[in-house]
Formats: structure tokens, C-alpha cells, sequence
């Protein structure tokens, strides 16, 4: 059995935010329900300021807290690794999202914040679907149990390390690499576009996969470790990379 | 505002708004199971059963949202396009992709694009009047722009219909339009938007070593790259590339070095391993100083630039050396250009022009002149100025000083020609009396290539004053082909007047602020339902060719504009109209040109049509020429082994007067009294880079410069509501674009973080909201140049700034390459 994991190298992701654009196509998004979404932070006084950036989709945590407060079991781990929602279950109580520590969920009825008309409103559904974007995946990718597709109404979603693609992959797949042809569509969309080839994507569990050899051999680091979920994306933080400080400023 | 730097997205307020009414659905959802425990829950929402199978069809096509045109595969399912990836076997794209790249599909399905042609009702035009639009037929349309042309050629004006064209791409496209302009009679056929792109850039290429093209340079074994004002991570094409070299560049052993000059903190400059703050239009004196250091340090490449006589000269700060002392190998004029300027350029002398301080020009000066192989490039923060030729001269040279001209790793080479047969049916023989009468030689209402502007390209910007002045004559019927300068030119509201004075045709597919000024609206098909070909920009050195396919039928009644071209053609009187009605359509013309690849396959099979649209691309590597140690080599088959005489290096490989690299510029020798005139220069400097100091039009006290973001693409991401969402916290945020302020420069100005501005100036004022960053120089305000549409669509309009930066950008002209000088301008902020 797998243990999917994302390997992301700070040093070389140039802030394109390419993941979050690719990411929102792949997965029909809201516009600003950014699934895998890139924070830009600064730090400093004129003239050495820094500006950073930092990548986030789910760290599919191996003890993910917003599976622990699920009152319906909505949210849940599966045997290989994704933390997902079942849309079928979702009663939109949004305990998962103050749970989780990495602020990577979103509510489908949540005020547009990009100004102008709602998208739901303007691509309206006739169905359950909460709206009908034209450029919508395939009818038959979606998959509501595993919290893929256009969601329903009143639903909490996130990322899902793109389950459509990655759980067709043939079984014993070290690596999902998006140069090989063979592999490529059963790849991440955030992987397959990353033009600089900063993030990587394959199983943990397996000790000789890329994905475990970059965790070891430049000390690939999880986000808020001391907290015990135990991440499955780890970050390579090289002499380039940026994990959020305390101090460092933010607005959005 | 969240305090929490993950989650900024869920704060207190709206965790509460929005659990009102999913709470009460939740505890409803629960209160019925609580004492049977929660597996028995039933089901909250129940998916709906969708459309059962359907292939997914992938079609390779080209991408739109910048000019690099990137391969790209196009997603169909049930006649749905649902996604865009890069083309993984695309040399260009190499199967990734920026984040513009996906934008496609939402393009397409835009909801307020144009459905049909259609024709103005209401006479009177301006920006709050409602063209009044009414849907006509394809027949008709073409009908009223045929009847127009011929009524024109029939009194002898046929120079007063003119084709003003943005990003048009390959042979079927803007490419007809060279033989339309001979055929009908008018010699503003094709009037170009290069000089509000970045023209300078080609020219300094042009008259430095021969080639008006841009560049390939060879990042993935380049040691040192030095960018000046170029958004490398942002902007500078191709986007794709530069992200995929940067991949590479900061990956492999050596770990390319970087070092980025710019006027604020970006994704690029932050990035690299520097980042110079430049006081804006300044770069040129750097690029001075670092070549003085370069020579004085003696780490010139000599194999390439030539060497004393004797070894124990050298180059002293001060002093000029004696020509006869030193032998110029492929930099010609070296000895001279170092008398009549280099010899004064010290660190010292350019810290008081750059406010970069004398000891970091040194370190970079020799960190770039001791790493081999090394690249500098520029782009419109450097020559978007009035001084902009010449700072670009002053940059390219330093590639020239150390070597890396043609050179592995360097700047590796200039645009090569792709195989494309030449069509069967010659535009030559279908050319009647009229066409070929003297009269029809008439200036081009843009004035490039008249003595106002002798050695500009194009020169868009000037079109809406001479039509206001009716210099050199008044037009009659202006066609617009992907371009809106309503917004994008500088001073762009006088294009408002002028077009109030002639008929606009435009066949943009989208609504914009100039078809609001429109009398017929002729709209194109969206690229992903188009077929065409291209050809891209040297950046592999190579030559490399996409194609276009059809990826859903057209959702509307729309036309592509090599078509729209074809049609009003087979519509004129006489030959002209036989010529088109032979030429048929555009897919027929490039029918014929494929036939080119049979001769000369692609290095990927393809030898044909059919092929071409299997693969998307054809390319043939490699670049044909390198330069080694001083010696040019030419690739005979099987290795770069074919030595070349300087008189071949100059006939292929540099065609310049001299053959050589040029730093002191035979074109500029000719125009010197030009030039002189222009820059208030001595006509005797005027060949030699040097530092000329720049005019900051407008009027204000601070610099303001007008930057691309890397989530803004060609035009029409503005109504994007996905792209406006992702514009980041320096930036913007979701909604907005911000004006980037430095808090010490806001606080004297008495503005607050998120006050609400008044940029203004002698050209107009705009609206927007500032930002206090840190980031910034001081002496200059930044803000991107995305939003403040006012007639793009729904999502488009209401956003902040108010309108167009260039409503405080002055028509100001770099007088060399005619490029308008962008970020040269100046502008008063204040609180309202």
C-alpha cells in the first residue's frame, strides 16, 4: 500500500503561483478557493527587505486533527494516505476548519471575495451541484465520496492531492513523474505544471522512491512539526526556502 | 485581519457569517441520530448521476497569454474543454506551463465575449455612450467593409484604410496582411504595436551586432546571470522557459549565480543571490561602471575582444590609451570607446548617478567578468526611458567584453528560419495599375520610417495625434486586430478624440474600451478554436513552429481574422478579389506551407500537415553557429567543425558594417545629427554607449513605473475573476491592484496603509489605493498594470485603480527605437 507524499523544494519555486492556477482548473475551484494556494509574506526595512513566499496545499497529515472533530465522519484518512471529504456526508459545520492548523479548507457558501458578480450565480446549476462552471471536469471523474468535482451546497472542501488522478496509477509506483509520459496523467496537477520543477510526488513508505531519497538526502523539513500531525508534504528548504516566522507581516 | 499567517482566510467574523445556516442544518442533521449513533447518518447531498463516458480528446494548440507561444494540450471531454498542460515534448514548454498558460479555458468560455458581428446604431461615440450594437450577418458585415474599400479606391485614397494589429502571430494571420496592403493600395497595412512593447531591446540588438530580433541565451549552462529591469520570474518571455532554465540554473554544479537589477522588491529579485535597488533609468551608468571595472581589472575575454600589443599596458581609470596599442579582435571600436567615455565610468562616478553604492557595482563588476560562461540581458525597465537605447547599448556590450557573444552558455544566438513552403498562388502577379501606381508609395500614418522617426519599427503611439492633426493625411476606416490602445497607450485617452473621427472596424473577440468606439464589430474566433501557425522568438536558438488545431467547434459566430482578411479581399474589385478567391481560406495557405516540411522534417517526425497537427511543433535543432575561443564555427551536420573567415562571420553570423560586435555603432555614425538633435548629445559621441541623462515626463515628484505581474497575461485577464483572486498582499488583494509606497514617502504625504489615492500629473489623474511596502525605492511608486478596465466585461470594471495607468503616462518616444518610455514618467500622490 502506498503513502502518497509531496515533496515541494523552496529553493527553487519562483512564486509563479502556476500550482494554484493549474490546481483550480483541474479541480473546477471557485475563484479565490485556492485548494493549493501560495502566501506571500515580507520581512525588513528598505533597503533589505525580503520577500517570501510559501506553497501550501493539505499536508495530508498522517494524524489529521480535522478528521478527529468531524461530527459525521465526513472527513476521513484513507489507507493510502489522502485525507478527504465525502461531500455526501458534509453538514458544513466547519469544525475541520478551525481544527486544522494549516488553513487549507474552504466553504463552498463562502462571500466571494474577488469583487464583482458571484460565478455561482452567473454559472448557475440546475442540480445539487452548487454552480455550473462551463470548463468543468469530466461528469465522470467526479466523485463526491472522495470530495472531487464541483461541489454540492453548504460542503467544506480541500485539496485531495488531485485523488482522481493519483488513485489510478498502477499499484507499486514509486514515483509519479509528469516528464514520463506513462505517469504523467496519473500526476498531481500542481506537480505536472511546475515549471521549475520544485515539487515531487510519490510514495513515503517506499525507502528508495525520490520522494524519500529528497527528504533525506536535503533534510526535508513539515510544517509546524511540534504539533504532532505529522505531515505527508515535506519542504526542502535549501539556502533559498522560507518557513513562515512569527514576526513576518501579511495582508491579504 | 487574521494574525495568523497560514489561515488569513479564516477569521472570526467570517466563520461566523457563514456557520449560521450550515450550523442550524448541522445540529438538525444530528439531533436525529444522536442516540443511534453516527453511521446511520443519512445522506447530506446525493450526487447527481452526470453524462456517462465520453473520450477525452487531447489537441495540440499554441498558447495566447504572452508572445512566447508555448505548446500547449488542450483537454476535451464531451465537447467541453476542461484543461490546458504544456506540451511535454514542446521545446519550449517542455510539458509545463505558467500560470497563464491555463487561463485558456476560461477565456473561452467567457461570458461576455461577442457572438456574432454586429453593427453600431448610435452615431454618437464616447465613453459613456452605449454603442447600441445590433447583431448583423457575416455577409452583411463584410458587405459594409468591401463597400467602404472599394468607394475609397475609387477615389484614389486607398492609404486612408489602416490595420492596426497587436499580438498577431505567423503566415495565416498577421502575415497576409503584407499582400493585402500591396494588392488594395495602402501602405498602413500592417502598423505594428511593437514600440509600446519593447522595441529597444530589438534595436540596441540591431545595431550593435546586426540582428533585429531578440535573443536566445543559453541559460542552462550559463554560470552568472545579470538581469536589468527584465521580470525574469514575472514577465520576461518566455515565461515557461525561464522558469523551467530556472529549475536548472539554480540546480546544477556550478549553481548558477544571479544577480537581479530592478526599483522594488520582486519575485525575481528576491530569488537571486542580489538584488540592486536602481534609481529608475539609470541603468546604463551601472552597466558603464561595470565594463570600466571589467577592463581596468583586465578580465575582458581577449580571444574575443582583442588585446594590448604589449602585455604590460593596460586600461588605467583617467587615461586613454593609444589606439595603435591595441588590436581589436570582434569588438570594433573598443580603443575609442574607451577614450571618448569608459575611461571616466568609475564605481564612484556611477554610485552618484544609481544610488548604488560604489563597492557592490565592483563586486557584481567582477563577480560577472571572472564567471564564464556569463549573460546580460535587459528589458523595458532598463529602456523604457528616454535615455533606453542607449543603457540597453551599454548592457549588451558587456556581453561582448567578456566573450559570451555566440558562445555555450552565453548569448547563444538570433531568430533562424523554419521551412515553410512558399504558397502556390503570388500576390505579385494579381497586382493591377492601381495597386502599382507611384502614388501609392504615401507615408505610414504611424511616421516609422520618415525622418521623424528614421530608425523606428512602428510607431503605434503616435497614430491618435497625427489623426487629430490629419498628418500626414486623415484616415477613413481604421481596422483594430488584438490590440486596444484606449487602454494600453500611452496618454490613451486621446485616442478617444481620434476615433471619434473614423470608422472603427474592430475583430477582437471580446468587448474593450476601444470597440466601445467601434462602428463594426467583425469578432475572432478564441484561440483554442482556431487553426494557425506560428513561429516563435529565437529562444532556443533553433527555429521552432506551432500549430493550432480546433479544440471545440466555434461556440459562436465568429471568424478568425486570417479569414475575416480572406473574405473583405474576395470582396474588392477587380484582381485583388481573384487573388483571394485562389487563395481561398487560411487553412489552404497553410496547407501549402507545411509542404515545406516534407524537404526539411522536424527533429520530431514531423514532415507534413497532418503530422504537424499530431505534434503541435516543429523544430530542427541545432542553432547553426558558435563562437569558441575567439573563432566562429558553423554546424556542418554532425558538429559545430566548419571554421569561418571574418568575411562569412560577417555575411551569417554578425552582419554589422563591420562584421564585428559594434561599441562604436556605424548606424549611429549615420544618424548622428539625429540623434545629437534628439538627446542634446555632441553628434560626435553619438556612436559610443554611454550615459545620457534620462527626462522624466509628467511632471511629479516621484517616479512611477507601471510593472507586469506573473498572473497577468495579454490583455484580458482583468475579467479573470480567477486571476484577480490570486494577485498577492504587495500587489493586490483579490480584488485590486495596489500602488506600492514606501511608508516614509506615504507618511510625508500623510497616507496610510489602504488610503485611497490621487496619482496625478500634466497628463491626467487616476484613483487607486496604496500599500505601504517597504520594498520600494523611496523616490518611486509601482502599480501594475492590470486593472482600471472600464469596458472588458463584468468582472473587469470597479476595480481599483480607477482606470488606466496610462491616463498618467505621457506620449513620450525613446527617439532611436521609438519604444514609449513607460517607466520614465513621474507623478504627484496625495490623500483623498
Amino acid at each position: 500500500m502506498a503513502k502518497w507524499g509531496m515533496v515541494i523544494d523552496l529553493e527553487k519555486c519562483t512564486g509563479c503561483q502556476a500550482c494554484t492556477i493549474a490546481c483550480g482548473m483541474e479541480n473546477s475551484r471557485l475563484p479565490g478557493e485556492h485548494w493549493q494556494d501560495v502566501i506571500f509574506f515580507n520581512e525588513g526595512q528598505y533597503p533589505s527587505v525580503q520577500m517570501k513566499w510559501f506553497p501550501r496545499p493539505c499536508q495530508h497529515c498522517e494524524n489529521p486533527s480535522c478528521v478527529a472533530v468531524c461530527p459525521v465522519r465526513a472527513t476521513y484518512k484513507t489507507e493510502e494516505g489522502f485525507v478527504l471529504v465525502d461531500w455526501e456526508r458534509c453538514i458544513g459545520c466547519k469544525y475541520c476548519m478551525i481544527a486544522c492548523p494549516y488553513g487549507v479548507r474552504f466553504y463552498t457558501e463562502e462571500k466571494p471575495s474577488y469583487g464583482g458578480p458571484d460565478v455561482k450565480q452567473v454559472f448557475k446549476s440546475n442540480d445539487a451541484h452548487s454552480w455550473n462552471p462551463p470548463w468543468k471536469m469530466p461528469d465522470s471523474r467526479e466523485d463526491w465520496n472522495h470530495g472531487v468535482g464541483v461541489q454540492p451546497h453548504d460542503v467544506v472542501s480541500k485539496c485531495t492531492f488531485c485523488y482522481h488522478r493519483v488513485s489510478k496509477a498502477p499499484k507499486g509506483t514509486a514515483d509519479l513523474d509528469p516528464g514520463n509520459p506513462a505517469q504523467r496523467e496519473f500526476t498531481p496537477a500542481c506537480v505536472v505544471t511546475c515549471s521549475p520543477g520544485a515539487r515531487f510526488f510519490g510514495d513515503l513508505s517506499n525507502p528508495r522512491s525520490r520522494v524519500s531519497k529528497l527528504i533525506a538526502d536535503k533534510e526535508g523539513v513539515r510544517l509546524l512539526d511540534q504539533l504532532g500531525n505529522k505531515p505527508q508534504v515535506y519542504y526542502l528548504t535549501g539556502s533559498g526556502g522560507a518557513v513562515p516566522s512569527s514576526h513576518a507581516n501579511v495582508k491579504a | 485581519m487574521s494574525d495568523s499567517i497560514l489561515n488569513p482566510n479564516v477569521t472570526r467574523r467570517r466563520f461566523l457569517q457563514a456557520t449560521g445556516a450550515a450550523g442550524a442544518l448541522g445540529a438538525a442533521g444530528l439531533g436525529l441520530d444522536l442516540g443511534g449513533g453516527l453511521s446511520t447518518l443519512t445522506k447530506a447531498h446525493a450526487q447527481p448521476a452526470g453524462a456517462a463516458g465520453g473520450e477525452t480528446v487531447i489537441t495540440k494548440s499554441f498558447c495566447h497569454q504572452c508572445p512566447a507561444r508555448c505548446g500547449i494540450d488542450v483537454y476535451t471531454t464531451n465537447g467541453r474543454v476542461h484543461a490546458i498542460y504544456g506540451t511535454l515534448d514542446n521545446p519550449l514548454t517542455q510539458g509545463k506551463l505558467c500560470p497563464k498558460g491555463h487561463y485558456g479555458v476560461y477565456l473561452l468560455y467567457d461570458p461576455d465575449r461577442f457572438k456574432s458581428p454586429m453593427k453600431r446604431t448610435n452615431p454618437k461615440k464616447g465613453r459613456d455612450e452605449d454603442p447600441k450594437f445590433v447583431p448583423i450577418s457575416w455577409d452583411e458585415a463584410l458587405g459594409i467593409v468591401a463597400g467602404r474599400l472599394n468607394a475609397l479606391r475609387e477615389k484614389n485614397e486607398s492609404h486612408r484604410f489602416a490595420i492596426i494589429t497587436g499580438r498577431g502571430w505567423g503566415a495565416s494571420d498577421v502575415g497576409i496582411l503584407g499582400d493585402f496592403g500591396k494588392l488594395y493600395g495602402t501602405p498602413n497595412f500592417n502598423l505594428g504595436h511593437s514600440s509600446i512593447c519593447s522595441d529597444a531591446s530589438e534595436t540596441v540588438k540591431h545595431i550593435m551586432d546586426g540582428h533585429h530580433a531578440y535573443s536566445a541565451y543559453d541559460y542552462p549552462n550559463t554560470n552568472y546571470l545579470l538581469v536589468f529591469g527584465a521580470g525574469f520570474l514575472e514577465s520576461f518571455r518566455p515565461f515557461t522557459g525561464n522558469m523551467v532554465a530556472w529549475g536548472q540554473m539554480r540546480t546544477k554544479s556550478p549553481k548558477t549565480r544571479v544577480t537581479v537589477v530592478d526599483v522594488h522588491v520582486n519575485t525575481t529579485g528576491t530569488a537571486a543571490d542580489r538584488l540592486l535597488l536602481i534609481k529608475p533609468g539609470t541603468d546604463g551608468a551601472l552597466a558603464l561602471a561595470m565594463g570600466h571595472v571589467i577592463l581596468t581589472e583586465g578580465l575582458w575575454d581577449r580571444a574575443f575582444a582583442g588585446d594590448f600589443t604589449d602585455p604590460a599596458l593596460k586600461f588605467e581609470a583617467g587615461k586613454e590609451i593609444d589606439p595603435n596599442t591595441f588590436n581589436e579582435k570582434w569588438v570594433s571600436g573598443l580603443a575609442e570607446w574607451w577614450n571618448v567615455v569608459l575611461k571616466d565610468c568609475t564605481p564612484e562616478w556611477a554610485e552618484k548617478i544609481t544610488t548604488i553604492d560604489a563597492a557592490d557595482i565592483r563586486t557584481v563588476a567582477m563577480d560577472f567578468g571572472s564567471t564564464k560562461p556569463a549573460v546580460a540581458l535587459f528589458e523595458r525597465g532598463a529602456s523604457a526611458h528616454t535615455n533606453g537605447v542607449y543603457n540597453g547599448m551599454a548592457i549588451h556590450a558587456l556581453n561582448a567584453l567578456t566573450g559570451n557573444m555566440f558562445a555555450k552558455g552565453g548569448l547563444r544566438g538570433y531568430q533562424m528560419k523554419t521551412a515553410w513552403a512558399k504558397p502556390d498562388v503570388k500576390a505579385e502577379e494579381f497586382m493591377d495599375d492601381y495597386a502599382k501606381a507611384p502614388e501609392r508609395k504615401k507615408p505610414r500614418l504611424d511616421g516609422a520610417k520618415t525622418e521623424k522617426w528614421p530608425l523606428a519599427k512602428n510607431m503605434i503611439q503616435e497614430i491618435a495625434i497625427n489623426q487629430l492633426k490629419g498628418d500626414p493625411y486623415k484616415m477613413d476606416t481604421i481596422l483594430f486586430y488584438m490590440t486596444g490602445p484606449i487602454f494600453s497607450a500611452p496618454d490613451c485617452k486621446k485616442w478617444e478624440e481620434a476615433l471619434r473621427q473614423v470608422y472603427v472596424i474592430d475583430t477582437s473577440a471580446y468587448p474593450g474600451e476601444t470597440s466601445v468606439f467601434a462602428d463594426l464589430i467583425l469578432p475572432d474566433h478564441h484561440y483554442l478554436e482556431r487553426l494557425q501557425v506560428a513561429d516563435t522568438y529565437p529562444f532556443q536558438g533553433y527555429p521552432i513552429s506551432m500549430i493550432r488545431t480546433p479544440a471545440v467547434k466555434p461556440l459562436y459566430d465568429t471568424k478568425v481574422f486570417g479569414d475575416t482578411i480572406i473574405e473583405i479581399g474576395k470582396r474588392i474589385k477587380g484582381p485583388t478579389g481573384e487573388y483571394y478567391k485562389r487563395l481561398g481560406n487560411t487553412e489552404n495557405l497553410i496547407r501549402m506551407l507545411c509542404k515545406g516540411f516534407e524537404e526539411k522534417p522536424g527533429d520530431n517526425g514531423v514532415k507534413d500537415f497532418e503530422s504537424f497537427k499530431a505534434k503541435g511543433v516543429w523544430y530542427r535543432k541545432p542553432y547553426a553557429f558558435l563562437q569558441k575561443d575567439g573563432e566562429f564555427y558553423e554546424w556542418d551536420g554532425k558538429g559545430y567543425d566548419k571554421h569561418l573567415t571574418p568575411e562569412e562571420v560577417k555575411q551569417k553570423v554578425m552582419p554589422t558594417a563591420t562584421g564585428k560586435f559594434e561599441v562604436k555603432v556605424t548606424e549611429l555614425e549615420h544618424y548622428a545629427e539625429y540623434v545629437a538633435k534628439r538627446l542634446g548629445i555632441a553628434p560626435e559621441r553619438a556612436p559610443f554607449p554611454q550615459w545620457i541623462e534620462p527626462r522624466h515626463p509628467g511632471g511629479g515628484d516621484l517616479h512611477f513605473v507601471s510593472p507586469k505581474l506573473a498572473g497577468q497575461a495579454e490583455g484580458r485577464s482583468a475579467n479573470l475573476p480567477h486571476v484577480s483572486a490570486i494577485i498577492q498582499p504587495t500587489q493586490g488583494g483579490k480584488r485590486n491592484v495596489f500602488l506600492e509606497i514606501h511608508p516614509e514617502t506615504a507618511k510625508k504625504r500623510g497616507i496610510g496603509d489602504g488610503d485611497r489615492v490621487r496619482i496625478k500629473n500634466d497628463v491626467g489623474q487616476i484613483e487607486a489605493i496604496a500599500r505601504h511596502f517597504n520594498g520600494i525605492r523611496p523616490d518611486t511608486v509601482a502599480l501594475p498594470m492590470i486593472h482600471g478596465h472600464w469596458a472588458q466585461g463584468r468582472w473587469a470594471k470597479g476595480r481599483s485603480p480607477t482606470a488606466s495607468t496610462n491616463e498618467v503616462t505621457a506620449n513620450v518616444s525613446e527617439p532611436i527605437s521609438g519604444l514609449a518610455v513607460f517607466h520614465s514618467g513621474k507623478v504627484f500622490v496625495e490623500k483623498i
